[in-house]
Parts: C-alpha cells; structure tokens; sequence
C-alpha cells in the first residue's frame, strides 16, 4: 500500500580523479604504469624515433630534388640522401609503361570512362545500382578495350564497341532520370513520347527503339574514332597492374561463386571437377601457372596459333584467383543455416531462385572482408608478371635502374612503387572494413 | 509447380512424376554434358601437344630422368656434380624447396608471435610499433620485398676482404653468410646418444611430475627442469669426453672465405623477406586467436583464485591454439609456396632449377611441369589432412 | 578492520569508468550468513559494485574489507581477496574444452594443490547437491543452461568459498529452467552461506533475502527487508522500479 513516498534525489556526479582519467591517467596507465611498461614504452619510443627518422632523412631532408645524373646526384649527397629526379624523369612511364607518349590520354580517358561508370553507385537517389554495377562488368571492357588497344575494327568490333558506350550512355541516363525524376529511364522514355498510357507491348517496343537509336548514334561515333593500335607489348606500369588486377578481380567472383556452388552440388561430377579444379590451383604456387601457361600454352594449341602473352598471363591469374575465391564463398554458404535453405524450399523457390535470391546474398556479406583481403592478394600477386617478362609497376622500377642516367638507381623507384602499392592496399582494407560496419549494422540490433 | 492444384487424382500424378522425371533427366543431361565437355577439352589439348611435340621431336616420357642434365647449381643440400642426372636435380630442387620453407617457418613465428603479443600489448607506443609493422610489410607485394632485400641489402654487402663479421666466425659479405661448420670427431656418437637420453628422461620426468600431481597435488617444475636437463647433461658429457666436437670456421684466405658452411646472399634475401611478410600474418593469427577465447574465462579463472600460469596452461592456450593453428599451418604452405620466388633472384629452388633451367635444358616441358605441380600438390595434401585430423580431435563437444 | 562478524565492509565506495561516475558513495555492511538482494534498473551499477567486491573491477575511492582483509584499489591482492569469494556469472563461463567433473576440479587440484582423487570426490559431492552428478563426464556445450549455471554453481563451491556473489545468475536462462537455478540457491542460503545477489528474481527474493538493496544510477536508494520494500517502498523511485518488474 503506497504511503507518501519520499522523493529521491540523486547525488551529483563528480569528477574523476585526476591521476586516473584524462591525458595524465591515459599516460599513466597506456605508457607508465609498471617498471617493464615503462622500460617498453622508451624502447618503442626509440624504435620509432630511429626508424621515421632515418626515412625521413634520406626522403626529404637529405634528398636531392633536381639533378640530370645519378652521378650528380651522388657527387652531392652520395648515398645518405634520395636522388628523385630520376623518379620524376620515369614517372610518367612508371605509370604507363612503354605506351607512346603522345596516345597515353587515351588510357587516362578510358580509366575516366571507368570511374564515370561508378559515381552513379554512390548518389543517394540511383536505385538500380545493381544494374549499374553488372553493367560495368560486362559493357565496360568492351569500350575500355577499344580506348586502350585502338586498330582496325570491323563492324562487329565496332558494334561491341558501341554496345559499351551505349551501355554508359545508359547508365547516366538512369542515374539523372533517377535522381532529378523519380522514375527509372525506361518510364521516363516511354512518359515523355506520350506512350504512357499505352499497352505494355507498345511500351516495350517505344523503349527498345529508343535504346536501338543510341545504339546506332553510338556506332556513328565509334566509327568516327580512329585509334592508333598500341599493342600489348607497350603496355606497363601501373596501368598493366590495373588492368591484370582489374580482370582477375572481375572474373575471380563469378567464376568463384559457380565454382563454390559446383563443389557443393548434389550432381556428382560436377562436384567431382570442381573440386579437382579447386584443389590443383590452390596447391600449387603462382610461378608455376603463370609459367605452365606462359612456355606450355603454345604446345596445348593447335599449331600456329598465337596467343597473345599478356593474354596468357590473364587466364592464369584469372584462374588462380577463381580458385581461391571459390574455398572463400564456399565457406561463407557453409555457414548458412539449414533452415535458410528448408524455408526456400518450402515457398516453392527452385535451386537458382534459392541460391541467387537467399543463399548468396547473405554468404557474400559474411565473406566480405576475405572476398577483400583476395582482392587485396591479387592485386599483389600481379607483379609476379614480372617474371615471366611483362613490363609491370615493379618491373617498370627496376628498368629505371637500367637507364644510363641514372644506372643502379634502385632504392628511390622501389620507394615509390612501394607506397603506390601500400596506397592502394591500405585503401581497400580500409574500405571493406568500413563496408562491413555498415552491412553488419543491419544485423546486430 | 503451384501449392494449389486443381487437376484430378491421375492428372496429378502425371504431372508430379513428369517434374521428378524432369528433374532427374535434367540432371543426367548436365552431368553428362559437363563430363563430355571436361573430357573433350582435354582429349582436344592432349592431341594437339602429341602433334606438337612430334613436330619438334620431343618426347612426353620420363626416360630423360637418368640422362645426364650438364649444368652446375650454385647451392645444394646433398651432394650434386655437374655431370648428376636429372632426376638428382630435381631432388636437389625439393631439399633447397624444403630448406628454404623450414628456416623461413622457424623465423616468421618467433618474430610473428613477438609482434602478435606486442599488438596485443598495454603500452600504446608499442602497439603503435606493431600495428606499423604489420600494414607496412603486410601491404607491399612479397615479391617487391625480396627483390628490395637481394638488391638493396645482400647484394650492397663488401666483398670478402672487408666483410661484416658479426661474431667471430659469423661473416656477411657479397658472396653469402658464413657460418662455422661442426665437426665431430671420436665420442661424438656418444654425445648425440647421451643427448637422446636426456631428451627422453626430460619427457619422462613431465610424465612422472604430472601423476605426481595427480596423486598428491603438489606440483613439480618439470617444464623448467626438463629445459635443464636437456642442457646440463649433454654440457658435462661434451666436457667429460673431452669435447668431442670442433668448429671448421671460416677463414679469410686471399680474397675469399675457406672453410665453415656459407648460404649464398639470395638465400639470406630470401629468409628475411619471406620471414618478415608471413610474421605479419601469423601476428593476426595470435592476436585474434588469443582474443578468440573471452573475458569471461579470464573472470571465471581470476573469481575461482586459479593461479595465473595455470590458468594460461590450461584455460587460455588450449582454447587459442584451436583457433590458431588451422591457419598457421595454412600460412606455413604459403611460405613453402612462396618460396617458389626464388626464381627472381636467382636461388636455385625447386621451379628455378627444375621448371625454369631443366625445362630449357631439356625440353621434356609435361613430365617437369607434372613433376613440380606433383610435388606440390602432395606437400598441400598431405598437410590439409593432418588438419583435418587434427581439427576433428580438438573439436569442442557440442549437443 | 571489521567489526566482529562482518564478512564484508564496504564504506563510501567511489569508482568511474573514465569520466562516468558509476558507483557513488555506496556504503554496504553484511554479516555472516546474511543474505542480500540487490535490485535496479539495467545501469544502475548493481552488476560493478559486486564486480568490485572481488576486485574483477578496480575502485578509486572508498574501501572494500572482505573477512578482515581490505581490497586494494590497484587489484594488487586479488589472490588474497578472491580465496574467500565464489561468484556465479549471468553467462555461466565454464570451461568449453574440459568436462564438467574437470571444471570443477581444476583449481582445487592445481591452485589449492589437491590430489586428483580427492578434489573428484568433493567435486561429486557439490555436483550431488546441484543434482547433476549423472552429467559429470558430459561436456559443458552438451548441456542446457540451467545445467550449466547449476555446474557453474558447483564449480565455485568446490573452493570453499565464505562468500557467494551471484551476478544475475538466471537472466541468460530460458523460463523452465530458471526455477532449477533457483532451487539450487534456495538450498544453499538455507545452509548458511552469506550471499549477495543481483537478481530481478522477486519470488526468490522474498523467500531467502534478508535485506533488499535497491540501487539506481550507481546509488543505494533504500535498504530494507523483503516484505517491507515490495509492500512499502520508501522513496518514489522504489516505487517506479516495482510497479515496472510485479
């Protein structure tokens, strides 16, 4: 029985005491706080300060920043300090390989077309990103290909050529029709020729002959493009990196998940194959595909055939990455409960249903960080290229050296090769670890 | 097919067993095309290498294993002459392989382990340090490091005559690591008999300890005591024989080193960097499998009063070392695959010396290649079924 | 020093987590045998002024004195403190790896250097007296919850403490098998162990408690016996947190 209840009122919070909290306490516990933790923090301390500081030194402070010779450069500084005019002479061909200098805008206009492509995946309003996206898999190397390798084409070439454009074309349609109207192209299409309110016959028809008009406008332009063939034996550097590593990282996913999928098929050969096929390619090393396809390629052919070296250098990573990727994914569907699969079941969704719509969406998700970190290995992987002759970013360092300027010049163009790499490594495993905090955001309440 | 069918009892039977039928042609259908497809491809390329390799003469068959293969190697674990068959160099190749894996795997875990603890630290500065290390090194290609460590480090060293000698007898120069080489002489067998014995008597005396404590509780330092045998035995027999082992050191003698055993300067770039890349990998594995096992078995030892040694032994590490040693031991075949990389700096591995320098000589290109991805494939194999042996004994029993 | 009889002293306790002030001036004395429920919001502080006890968290202000020996702020003399102490946890923390027979036998045998017989046949006894000696040979993760928090409780008796702490031992448990755990606690307070408790578990309270504690944002609010507290409650907050949880 409630009598006159007293009112309760709560003591007021005080602060910290000082020695525990705050800059001091942090110090005191993280740095301080014992005898050997006191002793590690001066040793670390000193590590760093040797470390960072000898880099810094020989980088800028001692560095030479303009010089025409390795020779001056050491008459100078001798070897205390960087010599990076050497590395700015290079740079260019660091970057593109041994493209002719004066086609190279037409590789920094196909990596635009690339990044166009892209942006519409992050404005807020797009909605079909998904479509956006496989799009870029499979319409945008067919015009990037075009931009970077140029020659004669004949009408089909030029018809896939202006399938990509068309392709690209389509996608800002999309994302400004998305973002500025609400509706996707194909209503805004059909809105604006007064077809409306037409049947959905005559709405496909108006929308598909609105796509054959671009089509056709785009083989007009395509035709009108002439581009010098650059042959891939020019190619190198960062691009040659880029493009090994973007096509490895483009197929490896597919081709992964179809292989993950076939080891865990009821259907026994094909569990049979892909299984052998996984298991072979994740065995052996790297050197040995890439070599077993580069010498042993010609003998599997039939004779004459000549397959293009960077092609072959492709397959093999392409494979090889499949491979790996293929134990990842598999992975991630293992861990999908049975009843994910039972409740499919039990709504009618068949096997393809099943897999594309339940399965592999929540299997990619689980997997992101190492689907990543594969990507990540790829990436480094491709200068294993190298050995096998192809003029990649590390190889393109190394011919620095050769030049007789700048003869045995080694450690600057190691330098900056190896920052270019740690960018864009530290880059992609800051973005899937950001990626993954915002997917897991949907799964923990 | 619907839920909700409104055919008759006969009209639904057909149907349903059409959809069975369906599905089970359907199946056969695939398999059978995938099969013919696989094989066909196969029968295709094994015919044009037939024709291609009688084009130029070339045989598919092994017999060239017992050919003499005329080149020297510049490094080998067993004894190779030039004028040695084959079939020696591609088991000079494995040993060098094998040489290469083992040292790279001793090094990168007692720097992983040092720098997974040191992630795992309460000094924020060293934490610092370790987190550095890791991206650094984890985020730059391998095959970079080992070029930068052959080309910017062991190939800069001095000639001979003005070599780095770190101890005496332990010498870094242009042409390699020297390092004294041991040389037994009378009563060394012994030594090694009485080694064994002590090794043997050290387990024994964990096993006596360990049901000494089982009987009456009390404990006994026999990892301590054990670690003290081991030494102190063998120590005062190698003084009581009258130390009956000698040290061929090295010796500076014109312009070379004499004597003791030398690696060569890709050998050394090529421990080093592989070391260095793969602790980083083993340092994650530590810290997470360390972190793996929660606070509240920390807190549930720490409130019953166990003893903080005994709650490491026999709490934390048997817990962690399950989470840990599945991809340590996947991080071990990758270095014994990565040092397939020797072939960019000119160590006479197993693919520099039988894929790469053979495969000219020769030109027997399917056998090779057949015989080096064996090799691997049999490494991986054998190592994945350990594990699986291993990961379903240490399996938690669960409902 | 503590009064004759005092088991535990605790006077002006003071603790932050960096800035946030979570325990504030919480002064608690409990005899031998005497049991206390502790009670609150989620927050309040219950489940840290308890942690503290054993020193599984440290304090900045105030003491802590166990059966005469004073806590130390800096978790210095956790050994000491911690003999005299068993404590329960909302998530069990058995040991997954070894048996249940070997969980409850591994500190007597390693850290109170019993013989292996010897700490089995006490282990039998306490596992006897939970009712779950049948299940000695089974597996933590075999077992369901209430099993388990009843082989947790078993577990720390084998070490023959002076003190319970419970730290809301049937929260993570599903209903039917809540009133096992509680059953099992019943038995034990009637024994005479002193015990304290953080519970939301009101029927267990007013059968065993002897003082209730009610505690909101890190502050004892009122202190009373059972029947009084649930039927009388002092002070408006009391009232609140009551009317929410009967």
């Amino acid at each position: 029985m409630p009598n006159d209840l007293q009112v309760f009122v709560p003591a007021p919070d005080r602060p910290a005491p000082l020695d525990s909290t705050g800059v001091v306490g942090w110090i005191r516990k993280n740095l301080f706080q014992d005898i050997p933790n006191t002793l590690m923090t001066i040793l670390g301390a000193y590590i760093l300060f040797v470390v960072v500081g000898a880099v810094l030194n020989w980088a800028i402070f001692n560095a030479v920043w303009s010089a025409n010779s390795r020779r001056e450069c050491l008459d100078a500084v001798g070897r205390s300090g960087a010599c990076w005019p050497g590395v700015f002479v290079w740079f260019e061909n660091l970057i593109y390989g041994l493209y002719p200098k004066d086609q190279v805008w037409r590789i920094n206009v196909g990596f635009l077309a690339l990044v166009l492509w892209m942006v519409p995946l992050w404005m807020p309003r797009v909605v079909s990103k998904v479509a956006i996206g496989l799009s870029a898999v499979a319409l945008y190397p067919l015009l990037a290909s075009y931009f970077f390798l140029g020659g004669d084409k004949g009408i089909i070439w030029t018809a896939l050529i202006a399938a990509g454009l068309t392709g690209l074309i389509w996608v800002w349609a999309t994302a400004l029709s998305e973002t500025f109207k609400g509706k996707t192209i194909g209503v805004l299409v059909v809105d604006s020729l007064g077809q409306a309110d037409a049947d959905e016959a005559r709405q496909r028809l108006t929308r598909r002959l609105a796509t054959l008009a671009v089509f056709i406008v785009a083989c007009l332009i395509i035709s009108s493009l002439s581009f010098v063939e650059v042959r891939t034996r020019f190619w190198g550097g960062l691009f040659l990196t880029l493009v090994i590593s973007g096509i490895g990282i483009t197929f490896s996913l597919p081709a992964g998940i179809m292989l993950a999928l076939g080891r865990r098929s009821n259907l026994p050969v094909i569990a049979m194959f892909s299984t052998l096929f996984i298991e072979l390619f994740r065995s052996v090393p790297l050197v040995t595909i890439l070599f077993m396809f580069n010498t042993m390629l010609p003998l599997f052919m039939p004779a004459g055939t000549e397959v293009n070296q960077l092609l072959r250098a492709i397959v093999a990573v392409c494979l090889f990455a499949a491979a790996y990727m293929a134990e990842i994914i598999r992975g991630g569907l293992q861990a999908i409960p049975k009843g994910q699969y039972e409740a499919a079941d039990a709504l009618g969704l068949t096997y393809w249903q099943t897999t594309s719509q339940v399965v592999l969406p929540q299997a990619l998700k689980i997997m992101i960080p190492a689907i990543v970190g594969n990507f990540i290995g790829l990436f480094k992987d491709t200068t294993l290229v190298s050995i096998i002759g192809l003029f990649d970013l590390m190889n393109m360092a190394r011919a620095i050296g050769e030049d007789t300027n700048w003869l045995g010049l080694f450690i600057e163009p190691f330098f900056v090769v190896s920052m270019i790499y740690f960018v864009f490594c530290f880059a992609m495993s800051s973005y899937s670890i950001g990626l993954e905090k915002k997917l897991a955001a949907g799964r923990d309440r | 097919m619907a839920i909700t069918e409104t055919g008759r009892n006969s009209d639904a039977r057909s149907r349903f067993s059409r959809a069975l039928y369906d599905a089970r042609i359907r199946a056969i259908v695939l398999q059978v095309l995938t099969f013919v497809l696989v094989v066909g491809t196969l029968i295709w390329l094994t015919n044009n290498t037939m024709v291609n390799l009688q084009a130029r003469n070339m045989s598919a068959d092994f017999g060239f294993l017992d050919v003499s293969a005329g080149f020297g190697i510049g490094f080998t674990l067993i004894p190779y002459q030039e004028g040695d068959t084959y079939l020696r160099v591609f088991f000079v190749g494995i040993m060098n392989t094998l040489l290469v894996a083992v040292v790279a795997i001793v090094f990168a875990t007692i720097l992983g382990l040092i720098v997974g603890l040191a992630r795992l630290s309460n000094n924020w500065i060293i934490g610092v340090v370790a987190r550095s290390y890791i991206e650094v090194m984890r985020n730059t290609p391998l095959l970079l490091q080992i070029i930068a460590w052959y080309f910017g480090v062991f190939n800069l060293l001095p000639r001979p005559r003005d070599s780095v000698e770190i101890l005496n007898g332990l010498v870094l120069n242009n042409r390699g690591f020297y390092l004294p080489a041991p040389v037994p002489e009378t009563g060394f067998a012994i030594l090694m008999w009485v080694l064994l014995t002590s090794v043997i008597g050290a387990i024994a005396l964990h096993i006596w300890a360990g049901r000494r404590l089982e009987k009456t509780g009390k404990a006994f330092p026999s990892i301590l005591s054990g670690i003290a045998i081991v030494i102190v035995v063998p120590t005062l027999a190698y003084a009581f024989l009258g130390q009956p082992l000698s040290w061929d050191v090295p010796v500076l003698q014109g312009f070379n080193y004499v004597g003791g055993m030398s690696v060569p300067p890709s050998f050394c770039a090529l421990i080093v960097a592989l070391s260095v890349y793969t602790s980083c990998f083993i340092a994650e594995i530590v810290r997470s499998g360390i972190q793996s096992v929660s606070k509240g078995q920390l807190e549930a030892a720490g409130a019953l009063n166990l003893p903080a040694n005994w709650t490491l032994r026999r709490v934390v590490l048997p817990q962690a070392m399950r989470v840990i040693i599945p991809p340590l031991i996947s991080q071990y075949l990758n270095v014994t695959k990565n040092s397939s990389l020797a072939i960019a700096i000119g160590f006479p591995d197993l693919v520099s010396v039988w894929m790469n320098t053979s495969l000219n000589q020769s030109g027997r290109a399917i056998p090779i290649v057949a015989m080096t991805m064996g090799f691997y494939c049999a490494v991986s194999l054998s190592v994945s079924a350990i594990m699986n042996v291993y990961n379903k004994r240490v399996q938690l029993k669960e409902r | 020093m503590t009064k004759p009889g005092r088991m535990i002293e605790i006077v002006k306790l003071n603790k932050w987590f960096g800035q946030f002030h979570v325990l504030k001036d919480v002064s608690l004395s409990v005899r031998e045998g005497e049991k206390f429920i502790i009670c609150g919001p989620s927050g309040s502080g219950k489940s840290t002024l308890i942690r503290c006890i054993n020193q599984l968290e440290t304090h900045q202000e105030g003491s802590i004195v166990v059966d005469g020996v004073e806590v130390d702020p800096k978790g210095r003399n956790h050994r000491e403190v911690r003999s005299r102490i068993g404590m329960v946890f909302q998530n069990f923390n058995l040991f997954p790896h070894l048996s249940v027979l070997d969980n409850c036998t591994l500190t007597p045998r390693l850290g109170l250097e019993m013989p292996k017989a010897e700490a089995e046949e006490i282990a039998m006894t306490h596992l006897s007296r939970v009712g779950i000696a049948e299940q000695a040979l089974k597996y933590p993760l075999q077992l369901s919850g209430g099993q388990q928090q009843r082989v947790a409780i078993a577990r720390a008796l084998c070490v023959k403490p002076k003190i319970m702490l419970f730290d809301e031992p049937t929260s993570a448990l599903d209903p039917e098998m809540i009133k096992e755990v509680l059953d099992v606690m019943v038995e034990l307070a009637e024994g005479g162990m002193t015990m304290i408790c953080v519970t939301h578990e009101m029927g267990f309270a007013r059968q065993v408690a002897d003082k209730v504690i009610f505690m909101d944002q890190g502050e004892i609010v009122e202190t009373n016996e059972p029947n009084a507290f649930f039927s009388n409650p002092r002070f408006d907050r009391s009232a609140d947190f009551l009317s929410h949880i009967l």
